[in-house]
């Protein structure tokens, strides 16, 4: 055991946007004794390098739910947390190109309806009256939220940690966590590669490590993490407000606050494990696609590519929740390339959960891991 | 040229990046070991291969083995005819946007079109970049790089501006300088923060005999004008170089020419996951090696200013070095014994005082090279000289030597290591002026005292060529007038452009007389860090101030870096003022990413290759 640096209720592990986010959500409550322990710099993992895309239409209440919640925290980030993110509500445009998925779309609005989210399904004629530069060939039907939107996720990650510093968290940057003490089933500290800190809880929020930082408490996790690649073009005038994404035509595509399109695809080839390498079958498979739906990107040029990764769990929904093994042990992972946008309000229950033992805006129960010791897992349709 | 199979992949067994005379020399001596030039393919991003040499108009240090005393853009011809000789393909007007895991991508500007090849070997060799510096209004129109300036000029014949403000007293600066007093252009000062002149005293010394001042101890606060640079306020810097209040002064120029150092251009060589260090002595962030040339990524080598800021000569032969190493691990010959010489040649050059930055910065990388055991003292002019003969002003132990090995009668020498002081044996030397023509830093003189006058020969590289005969005003070696005198004669020389102009002098004024005017000659903190996004200086310390101090958390935030350049010219800076402000050096700051492409890569382009359509429609 290296020596005794500090000592904190909770520890955090991760700076990300679930870290930071869960460090202001705990200060809030009025838990102030916060350290988040980030061993590069904040937004490093998934959340700097992701698409920033904020969506409720989801194919399940519990996720419409919490996504809704989430929404609302995002609209009254500035407000809140101080900081502009450059969130924008400018609606997800989810585009089928497939008679059965389209099918199932349907029936997602009609659970979307219930929860009380305004979802219209489009015909391809409205699509292209609407957005006159997409090209609506092959299109079945189209969804769209206008309250959906999207923000900047570094900002977002920045924001949240100025804001839990200015209320007494301590964020720890380049700091490490290399074990975890557990004495007696339960976690008295940490062990970082700049000393050890004492602690009466501790949060799992390592994003593409989960599985590694889970296996430091001696908690299995049925987590994988895979690359996923994106890239970003140069900006053009502001024309398209909405993020545009596809499930069958595999993409994702929304234009930044500066003007430039942001896009990425998923790979089926994908191996598990870190790779933060990019490749350019990539770029080619992208914008060929991309060209095709949306010729106006002929024009532009890719300015970055870089790649990050989906931290996935067997059903593609999140894992968050409080362990049962070491009791006091939380983790919030697994989230399958949606974690930002949940972010919010995954944290808020989380904060609740650590602070007051049980969740009072959002239900995450049905999210905790003991879910995969059922045979049936139900697993969330729509994701990239 | 290599013909673009549309869609497919080229396998080649070597590739390599940048036709400077690193590159050059490494493609050359892969392909001479191989046999084989078409295995080679050379990809660079210029209009002409060389590198910086078609820049140069000078002639080269060095030694003659390795082209000193011919002119840069000269070398970068020979180099290239040799390597067209030997089969090698290029593909001009390319960069290399990105080695990306599966294949290493190259956008050709002219086509427009993407390319892709794999390769058992990489050898790069990207060179370096030009630093930036921040000043009240560095972005108007008027203000240029150093290396702009020469492409202008040099390359295309343009003039960027009619007067001059020059930052920075090393080498390139000088040089540039004096290349803009030779096309005509008036140059009123240079001035350099530090207290001595970085480059050599005998660049400087060719500068300041032309009444050019160097203000040591200055740096410039601001450029002056509304739409253009119509002047600039310079300033006296204290020892930490923050400028003196009351010493600024105005000077009236149309043009500010940075030359305040190069950073390697690392962004491709980081791509390939090769380790890069930041070593302050060798410019910056570097890759780290051995001595061989390779990176800690087993099949990618580097040469030249990419692996640490150094000289065209040292490029080669790194380029060399590389370049066997490589073609021993293709064809499985020994080629020990050149790779052996090449390390002799680099140990030689970099024994000198120049070196001893390299020499630390390479120690740090774990390789060491001896300093040292070379001749210092320097030859007094004879008191009396009855027939002409050579007289050396070359007072620093440089690497270089074409003066010994160009005098036909063996009378200099330089002590047997190349960085040594020359010196003239008066016995041997017969006056046949060679030495003052191959002389890259102009410092040798021809005296000869006579009866009623003496003689003084001046190495001269100005137009109009003197007419014999003409009187003439003689300055000494800050340009300052001491007498008139008379041409007495011009021996042109054709070839290589250095003519001699010999000079009647008053008697006793033959060490005083170093150059001389015609009579026809006439007299005479909103910075901007990231020019593409337009980030101050201020919202960089306001950031680091509130407690994000990291520079991939501070790109971010202030996009940073994300305009068309691709944080080439405000990644060192931002990192400057990070250290600044958190005390932590920048050897100590993390590396940001390097991501692919390296130039915005058109959508348009890559579409076409992936559908196999090939050049524009
Ligand atoms: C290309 C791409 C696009 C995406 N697009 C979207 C989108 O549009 N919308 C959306 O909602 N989501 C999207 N996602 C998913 C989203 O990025 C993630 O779900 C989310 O960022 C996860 O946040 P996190 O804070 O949990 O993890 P991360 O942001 O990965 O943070 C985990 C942090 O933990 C640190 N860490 C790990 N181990 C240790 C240790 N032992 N000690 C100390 N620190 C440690 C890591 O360095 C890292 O910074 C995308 C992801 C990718 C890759
Ligand atoms: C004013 C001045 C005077 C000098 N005087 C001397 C002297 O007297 N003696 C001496 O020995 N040295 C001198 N030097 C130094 C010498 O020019 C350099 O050290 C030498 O050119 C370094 O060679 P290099 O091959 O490493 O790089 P460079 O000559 O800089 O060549 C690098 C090449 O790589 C290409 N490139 C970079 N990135 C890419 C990409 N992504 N895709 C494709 N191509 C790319 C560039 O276009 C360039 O052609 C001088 C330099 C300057 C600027
Ligand atoms: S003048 Fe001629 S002989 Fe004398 S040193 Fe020079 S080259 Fe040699
Ligand atoms: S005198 Fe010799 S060593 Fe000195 S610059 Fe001239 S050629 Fe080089």
């Amino acid at each position: 055991m290296s020596e005794v640096k500090g000592a904190y209720n909770v520890c955090i592990i991760g700076g990300g946007i679930t870290g930071t986010a869960l460090a202001y959500s705990l200060c809030n409550l009025g838990e102030t004794s916060v350290a988040v322990f980030e061993k590069s710099y904040l937004s490093s993992g998934s959340t700097g390098r992701c698409g920033g895309g904020i969506r409720q239409q989801w194919s399940t209440k519990n996720n419409v739910r919490l996504a809704m919640r989430s929404v609302e925290l995002f609209e009254h980030f500035k407000e809140d947390v101080g900081t502009d993110i450059e969130y924008y509500q400018g609606g997800y445009l989810m585009l089928s190109y497939d008679e059965e998925e389209a099918k199932q779309f349907e029936k997602n609005v009609e659970i979307q309806r219930e929860e009380g989210l305004d979802v219209e399904i489009l015909t391809p004629k409205q699509v292209s009256e609407r957005y006159p530069y997409i090209n609506t060939e092959d299109l079945v039907l189209a969804t769209f939220c206008q309250k959906d939107g999207h923000a900047n996720p570094h900002k977002a990650v920045i924001g949240y940690a100025q804001a839990a510093r200015r209320m007494g968290a301590r964020i720890y940057t380049h700091t490490e966590v290399l074990g975890i003490d557990v004495q007696n089933g339960k976690v008295v500290g940490v062990d970082t590669n700049q000393g050890y800190f004492k602690c009466d809880a501790v949060v799992n929020a390592s994003g593409p490590w989960s599985k590694q930082v889970s296996q430091l408490v001696g908690v299995d996790l049925p987590t994988e993490s895979y690359r996923h690649q994106i890239f970003v073009t140069e900006p053009l005038e502001n024309f398209f407000p909405m993020m545009a994404i596809s499930f069958a035509g595999n993409f994702y595509m929304r234009q930044a606050q500066h003007g430039q399109f942001i896009m990425g695809q998923g790979d089926k080839d994908e191996k598990p494990g870190i790779n933060y390498n990019v490749t350019f079958k990539f770029e080619k498979e992208l914008t060929v696609k991309m060209v095709k739906l949306f010729p106006f990107l002929r024009n532009l040029r890719i300015m970055r590519h870089w790649s990050g990764m989906y931290n996935m769990s067997p059903d593609a929904q999140p894992i968050i929740g409080q362990s049962n093994i070491v009791n006091n042990y939380f983790y919030a992972v697994g989230y399958s390339g949606h974690g930002f946008m949940v972010a919010p309000a995954v944290t808020e229950a989380l904060a609740e959960l650590i602070v007051l033992g049980k969740t009072t805006h959002t239900d995450i129960s049905y999210l905790n891991v003991d879910r995969f010791a059922n045979a049936e897992v139900e697993k969330e349709k729509n994701v990239v | 040229m290599v013909d673009n199979q549309a869609g497919g992949k080229r396998h080649v067994d070597a590739i390599v990046i940048g036709a400077g005379p690193a590159g050059l020399c490494g493609a050359i001596a892969i392909a001479e070991s191989i046999g084989d030039g078409t295995k080679v393919l050379v990809v660079d991003e210029g209009i002409e291969p060389g590198g910086q040499l078609p820049k140069q108009t000078h002639k080269f240090f060095g030694h003659e083995g390795f082209y000193a005393s011919v002119r840069g853009f000269e070398i970068g011809k020979r180099l290239v005819d040799k390597a067209r000789e030997l089969g090698i393909n290029f593909l001009m007007q390319t960069t290399l946007a990105g080695i990306y895991e599966d294949s290493i991508v190259a956008y050709d500007r002219n086509s427009n079109s993407v390319s892709e090849y794999t390769a058992d070997y990489i050898l790069i060799a990207t060179g370096a970049s030009e630093r930036f510096l921040l000043f009240k209004n560095n972005t108007l129109p008027g203000v240029y790089g150093a290396g702009a300036v020469q492409t202008l000029m040099n390359q295309y014949k343009v003039m960027p501006g009619k007067s001059f403000l020059i930052i920075g007293a090393g080498n390139i600066g000088l040089i540039v300088a004096y290349q803009l007093l030779q096309a005509g252009a008036k140059v009123k000062a240079i001035v350099e923060a530090t207290s001595k002149i970085g480059g050599y005293m005998v660049h400087a010394n060719k500068i300041m005999r032309l009444g050019i001042p160097i203000l040591l101890n200055h740096t410039i606060i601001s450029a002056l004008g509304e739409d253009r640079v119509e002047g600039a306020i310079i300033a006296q810097v204290d020892g930490k170089f923050k400028p003196i209040p009351g010493t600024e002064k105005e000077i009236a120029v149309d043009t500010i020419c940075l030359a305040v150092g190069l950073q390697p251009s690392v962004e491709l060589v980081a791509q390939t996951g090769a380790e890069i260090k930041y070593i302050s002595e060798l410019g910056g962030y570097v890759p780290v090696r051995d001595e061989n040339m390779k990176t800690t990524v087993n099949n990618v080598y580097v040469a030249g200013d990419l692996s640490g800021i150094e000289e065209a000569s040292t490029a080669m032969i790194e380029g060399y070095i590389a370049g066997y190493n490589i073609a021993q691990k293709i064809t499985g010959k020994d080629m020990s014994e050149k790779i052996t010489n090449m390390k002799n040649e680099l140990v030689e050059f970099r024994k000198g005082p120049f070196a001893a930055k390299v020499r630390e910065g390479l120690k740090k990388m774990g390789i060491s090279f001896p300093g040292g055991g070379y001749r210092e003292e320097i030859q007094q002019m004879p008191s009396s000289l009855s027939r002409l003969k050579a007289v050396i002003e070359c007072p620093q132990a440089i690497p270089c030597n074409p003066c010994e090995t160009s005098c036909p009668t063996g009378a200099i020498n330089t002590g047997g290591n190349i960085n040594g002081v020359p010196q003239v044996d008066y016995e041997k030397c017969t006056g046949c002026g060679i030495c003052v023509t191959k002389c890259p830093g102009l410092a040798i003189f021809l005296v000869q005292q006579r009866e009623e006058h003496s003689i003084v020969g001046i190495p001269y590289e100005f137009l109009p060529v003197p007419e014999k005969g003409s009187s003439v005003k003689l300055l000494d070696k800050n340009g300052k007038y001491v007498a008139d005198g008379q041409i007495d004669r011009v021996m042109i020389n054709r070839k290589e452009k250095t003519h001699i102009a010999f000079l009647k002098v008053p008697k006793g004024m033959e060490g005083v007389v170093r150059h001389f005017e015609m009579s026809t000659v006439s007299e005479e903190s909103q910075a901007y860090i990231c020019r593409c996004e337009e980030v101050s200086r201020n919202d960089v310390e306001k950031l680091i101030d509130s407690g994000i101090t990291d520079y991939e958390e501070i790109r971010r935030v202030l996009r940073i870096g994300m305009g068309p350049c691709g944080g080439k010219t405000c990644r060192s800076v931002v990192l400057q003022i990070i250290s600044e402000k958190t005390g932590v050096p920048i050897s100590e700051s993390r590396l940001g990413a390097f991501r692919p492409p390296v130039i915005p890569l058109p959508i348009d382009a890559i579409v076409r290759y992936a559908k196999g359509v090939g050049t524009d429609e």
